[in-house]
């Protein structure tokens, strides 16, 4: 009781509407002397903090919520809207603006999706939201600056022998454009053109802090030209900051026409390089006095170069080892090319030149790992693998000290929560944490040349924020809000203490699910349905085994056994590239259906277990 | 137990030494090093004995008896031991993150300085077999196929560093059973590509500069037309695709045909007289003894395998006289590998010309030597052991062509980039280094699961170009 009264004073009159919010104090008094449980279901929800951590109210707060929000709307109506839901103000938070010092206790007010004020001394206006930031850290929305965020999940690419073939034919069955250019080579394709409205598909990436991406088609040689999002917006176009932002290329192979192997790759890039300069150059000559000259083709792709080869915008590209690097920085070189590298595993190693160059890094965050098992028979790892792992985590800080622009990216990781743990590494690793948390927030910013509206929290600035208890490089913190474009998305705050077993800590066999057996699975690959075989041993709810394809064979991993099936995941090689699956089936008897799922997308399977 | 104690105050005695080596190597490249005493096979003056050799800022600088070396010089006493130079490959594939571009039947448009791999194993591998040079090819599915790069092996520097300054650059041809095979065998999905016969093999090349010839002279036109000051000329679309086959009009870029059939390399060699331009080099041509005076008459050079007599059925009238055949008439020969694995035993490749009709010794030498140094237009800089040329050495254990033979020492351009009591200490360096490395969480195998090795794992194959590995990267 003392506690919600304490909390309901921060927003005490200051201004001239000094007499509305009395009332609005006095209102809530009223009303929490009539129903208790409306206040504390609207405390909690709206994240007026509070400490209360049962669990029951927890589990049952989402439909008070709703309760409470409707009888809140119905009873206020005659005025009251002054609780502006856009305004906000947190208090007595550690601030690290990033631009500038943090600010050690202060405040941070977001009106109208902007940042209104910041400091120490910020004042708090009457009609906004107060979170009383005691305890919190407030830092710029963290900024993933190479995603495929928004965008449906590829066509699962299913490889025949030979790897490459099927990009070919997934690309093949796109819809046919006007260009002279196969699909792959088409620089025009905008990912803002693909993206997708909704808000559930980035929950997963805003629960750990990111309110803004990079995002980029997945697809080709070009894979177009990509889009600054925030992580938020119900239509695609509030979701845009900036699109297109910046052309990407991946060094990959068309499949079954040119270029089918990466030295085509080089040759076809160059050719269209020099195609786009051409181009620029006849259609100025023809603008300027056309009579005598025949008129130049309009060429879609190529218009689409122009930009790029202008050096007005710049163009990403894929390049993990060194050497590959060293091509993108040679080919910048002779084409004037304003390039940016993602990925950027080997990085390091051409820092001296990255430097010179003034080619900055999308550094990937998903360190590589071992995730082969051990086996007898197997070769020895070779050691260029080994030292790989070894040095990766060393990279930013390497970068850093070089001089080297560099901004983080996801890079595919499976699980999104890694992020931070491998920033953390890299901060481990000698690069300082302040270097660590611009490089998520306004290194990126500068390198997509929106500095000016995001990355740091500086008044007018857009309202992306985070919002932890306990330093975000600390694994102990919990996220507690997050902000984008000044909208409020709350997060459950974990439980202080692990929750206690309920009841029994054995768990009921009897009951479960008998999934163990042989099974004789088809995988519906489009077109080419593919056999496998799965076996799985059950114990209890663990669940082992292996799964055999023409992929290979792989060890189940985190298998477990759920109320009506399986759940297990599985790395996979396909030709050459591993892929993390997760596989879920339900089980009715000797049958068994369910997914495949990869980040390329979901398959289908069905199943009879062997007699 | 003592056993043991003096086994470990060695280890790491060589580990400490091993340290000031590498520190000592970094500086290398501007020490001079002298080596004393040596039995040297220059390649082209004869056979040397008891013959020092001063190496100063990458040149050999002179050759002689008792020769005198600043005082921080490398001596390295070579008594018992032979010199030869750097052996020259002049066909490839090493270094090569992708070898075949099968899309077309004119890929001219690609060039393997695009995709080279410094750090490829088979560099060191064939530096500890004496080869310091090595013509990179495209691979042989094409009737035309992509720009070559000659590189020397500088194992460990960045890239930039392997091109062979002002090597004549070249270009891949293949006829036969190869580019033939890939028309008539499309991939699931793919059309067959032409040509699908020898005949057309032809036409395709014949077909390739003719648009050449347009193309040139649709450049010349233009350039007529800038001269006369002509405000409506507009410049021709560069086509990176016959910009190779202008320069082999112009005497700017060498041929090297890929082929078996000697029918067809002459029917090549009739095209290239119709066109004006000379066949730098016939790769393979295991039976080119039959057009022997045909390619003498034209300064045309063989580069040949010493054995790999009827592989196959194009290769059915191959024989071990091949070799030996071709230098009696007065043909430019010389001995490749066409693998990482040959590529180390080329010494004893130039052995066989010996036995198999009797090539003189030194004649022998050349062709791993010498003569690829010519074919690929380097001569002027390696290929033997004289004054001013550059220091791409091998000091051998034993006479090159004796099968007891290791090479002790490669240098190139002054700088070791092998020696053999060097890798000793490595090996233990890397054990060391391996096994602190495997102590890492990240090097750890995954307490459960995990995908399960490939056994035997996976090697890259860059094996005779028969265009087996049409898939791209390989």
């Amino acid at each position: 009781m003392k506690q919600r009264s304490r909390r309901l004073k921060v927003s005490r009159a200051q201004t001239a509407k000094v007499k509305i919010c009395k009332f609005f104090i006095t209102f809530h008094y009223s009303l929490f002397t009539f129903c208790n449980l409306f206040v504390y279901t609207l405390v909690k929800n709206v994240h007026w903090i509070s400490n209360f951590t049962s669990e029951q109210f927890m589990k049952k707060s989402i439909l008070r919520f709703g309760v409470a929000i409707f009888a809140f709307a119905s009873l206020c109506l005659n005025g009251f809207a002054q609780a502006r839901t856009d305004i906000f103000a947190i208090t007595n938070a550690r601030i690290v603006t990033v631009s500038g010092a943090p600010v050690e206790r202060g405040t941070v007010v977001v009106r109208n999706g902007l940042i209104e004020s910041v400091g120490a001394n910020a004042r708090v206006p009457a009609d906004a939201r107060v979170i009383d930031g005691a305890g919190l850290t407030v830092y710029p929305g963290f900024f993933d600056a190479y995603t495929n965020l928004g965008l449906t999940a590829a066509a699962p690419t299913a490889p025949q022998g030979r790897g490459q073939l099927q990009i070919q034919q997934a690309s093949a069955q796109a819809a046919p454009t006007n260009s002279n250019y196969p699909n792959g080579l088409q620089p025009e394709l905008t990912v803002a053109e693909q993206l997708r409205a909704g808000e559930a598909q980035f929950e997963t990436a805003r629960n750990n802090g990111f309110t803004t991406a990079l995002t980029v088609g997945r697809e080709g040689i070009f894979n177009g030209q990509s889009a600054l999002i925030n992580l938020a917006g119900d239509n695609v176009s509030a979701m845009i900051i900036r699109a297109p932002v910046a052309e990407t290329v991946t060094f990959r192979t068309l499949g079954i026409t040119y270029p089918q192997s990466l030295l085509g790759t080089f040759s076809a890039l160059k050719q269209m390089f020099l195609d786009g300069q051409r181009y620029d150059q006849l259609k100025k000559m023809y603008d300027a006095n056309p009579r005598g000259i025949r008129r130049p083709e309009s060429d879609q792709s190529l218009e689409a170069l122009l930009p790029v080869l202008s050096g007005k915008m710049p163009i990403i590209f894929n390049a993990n080892t060194e050497r590959e690097i060293v091509r993108v920085l040679d080919l910048a070189q002779q084409f004037n090319l304003k390039a940016v590298i993602s990925g950027g595993q080997e990085a390091w190693k051409q820092a001296a030149r990255l430097k010179r160059q003034n080619v900055p890094v999308l550094l990937s965050l998903n360190f590589p790992k071992r995730t082969t098992a051990i086996s007898p028979e197997a070769d020895l790892e070779d050691m260029e693998t080994l030292r790989l792992r070894a040095e990766t985590p060393k990279g930013a800080a390497r970068l850093a000290s070089a001089g080297v622009r560099f901004a983080f990216q996801s890079g595919n990781l499976t699980n999104l929560g890694d992020f931070l743990a491998n920033a953390n590494r890299a901060t481990e690793n000698g690069l300082t944490k302040d270097a660590a948390i611009r490089a998520m927030t306004l290194s990126a910013a500068e390198i997509f040349d929106v500095s000016d509206r995001l990355g740091s929290i500086e008044t007018g600035k857009i309202a992306n924020l985070v919002v932890s208890r306990g330093d975000i490089f600390n694994k102990n913190k919990t996220i507690t809000h997050i902000f984008v474009d000044g909208r409020l998305f709350e997060q459950k705050e974990k439980p202080k203490t692990p929750p206690t077993p309920r009841g029994s800590a054995a768990p009921a066999t009897q009951g479960l699910q008998q999934v163990g057996g042989t099974w004789s699975i088809t995988v519906e690959l489009p077109g080419q349905p593919t056999p496998g075989t799965l076996t799985l041993l059950q114990q209890d709810k663990t669940l082992s085994g292996s799964i055999q394809t023409q992929f290979g064979t792989s060890q189940l991993k985190d298998g477990e056994v759920t109320a009506d099936g399986f759940r297990f995941t599985a790395t996979i090689d396909f030709a050459g590239n591993s892929r993390e699956l997760v596989v879920s089936g339900k089980v009715a008897g000797n049958q068994m259906s369910g997914t495949f799922t990869t980040s390329d997308g979901a398959l289908p399977f069905s199943g009879t277990r062997n007699p | 137990m003592k056993k043991i104690t003096a086994f470990i105050l060695t280890s790491l005695l060589l580990l400490a030494n091993a340290q000031i080596f590498v520190f000592a190597q970094t500086k290398q490249q501007q020490q001079d090093v002298l080596i004393r005493n040596a039995t040297v096979l220059t390649a082209i003056n004869g056979t040397l004995e008891n013959t020092d050799l001063l190496v100063q800022n990458g040149k050999i600088a002179k050759i002689g008896k008792n020769l005198k070396a600043s005082a921080n010089a490398r001596i390295i006493d070579a008594t018992g031991k032979f010199v030869t130079p750097g052996i020259i490959d002049c066909h490839s594939h090493s270094m090569l993150d992708a070898i075949n571009e099968v899309s077309y039947s004119v890929t001219s448009m690609t060039n393997v300085r695009d995709v080279l791999n410094p750090t490829d194993i088979a560099i060191y591998r064939a530096l500890a077999g004496g080869v310091t040079t090595a013509n990179l090819l495209h691979g042989s599915a094409n009737p035309i196929g992509g720009q070559n790069t000659v590189v020397k092996f500088k194992y460990g520097h960045p890239v930039e560093d392997f091109i062979f300054p002002g090597a004549m650059p070249g270009i891949k041809f293949a006829l036969g059973e190869n580019p033939k095979r890939i028309g008539s065998n499309p991939q699931p999905g793919q059309r067959p590509r032409y040509p699908i016969t020898r005949m057309g093999t032809l036409e395709v090349i014949r077909d390739a500069f003719l648009r050449a010839r347009d193309y040139k002279a649709s450049w010349d036109e233009y350039r007529v037309r800038v001269a006369k000051k002509d405000k409506t000329a507009t410049p021709p679309r560069r086509n990176l695709e016959l910009e190779p086959l202008v320069e082999i009009l112009e005497g700017k870029r060498l041929v090297h045909a890929h082929g078996y059939r000697s029918d067809e390399h002459l029917n090549l060699m009739l095209i290239a007289d119709e066109f004006g331009f000379k066949v730098a080099t016939l790769q393979h041509a295991l039976e080119a003894y039959k057009i022997a005076p045909e390619i003498a008459k034209r300064g045309t050079g063989a580069s040949i395998f010493a054995d790999s007599w009827s592989y196959k059925l194009e290769a059915y009238d191959s024989i071990p006289y091949n070799g030996y055949l071709l230098w009696k008439a007065g043909v430019l020969v010389s001995i490749n590998s066409d693998s990482d694995e040959r590529m180390r035993r080329l010494n004893l490749d130039a052995a066989k010309m010996m036995k198999y009709g009797g090539v003189p010794e030194e004649e022998a030498l050349k062709m791993i030597t010498l003569n690829p140094a010519k074919q690929l237009g380097i001569d002027k800089k390696t290929g033997s052991i004289e004054q001013g040329k550059d220091a791409d050495i091998v000091i051998w254990t034993a006479h090159p062509f004796s099968v007891y033979a290791r090479a002790d020492t490669t240098m190139i351009d002054g700088e070791i980039f092998f020696d053999r009591a060097q890798d000793a200490l490595n090996r233990i360096a890397l054990e060391k280094e391996r096994q602190n490395l495997e102590k890492m969480d990240a090097n750890k195998a995954p307490g459960t699961g995990g995908t399960s090795p490939k056994i035997p794992s996976e090697r890259r194959k860059a094996d005779l170009d028969d265009a087996d590995d049409i898939g791209g990267n390989q």
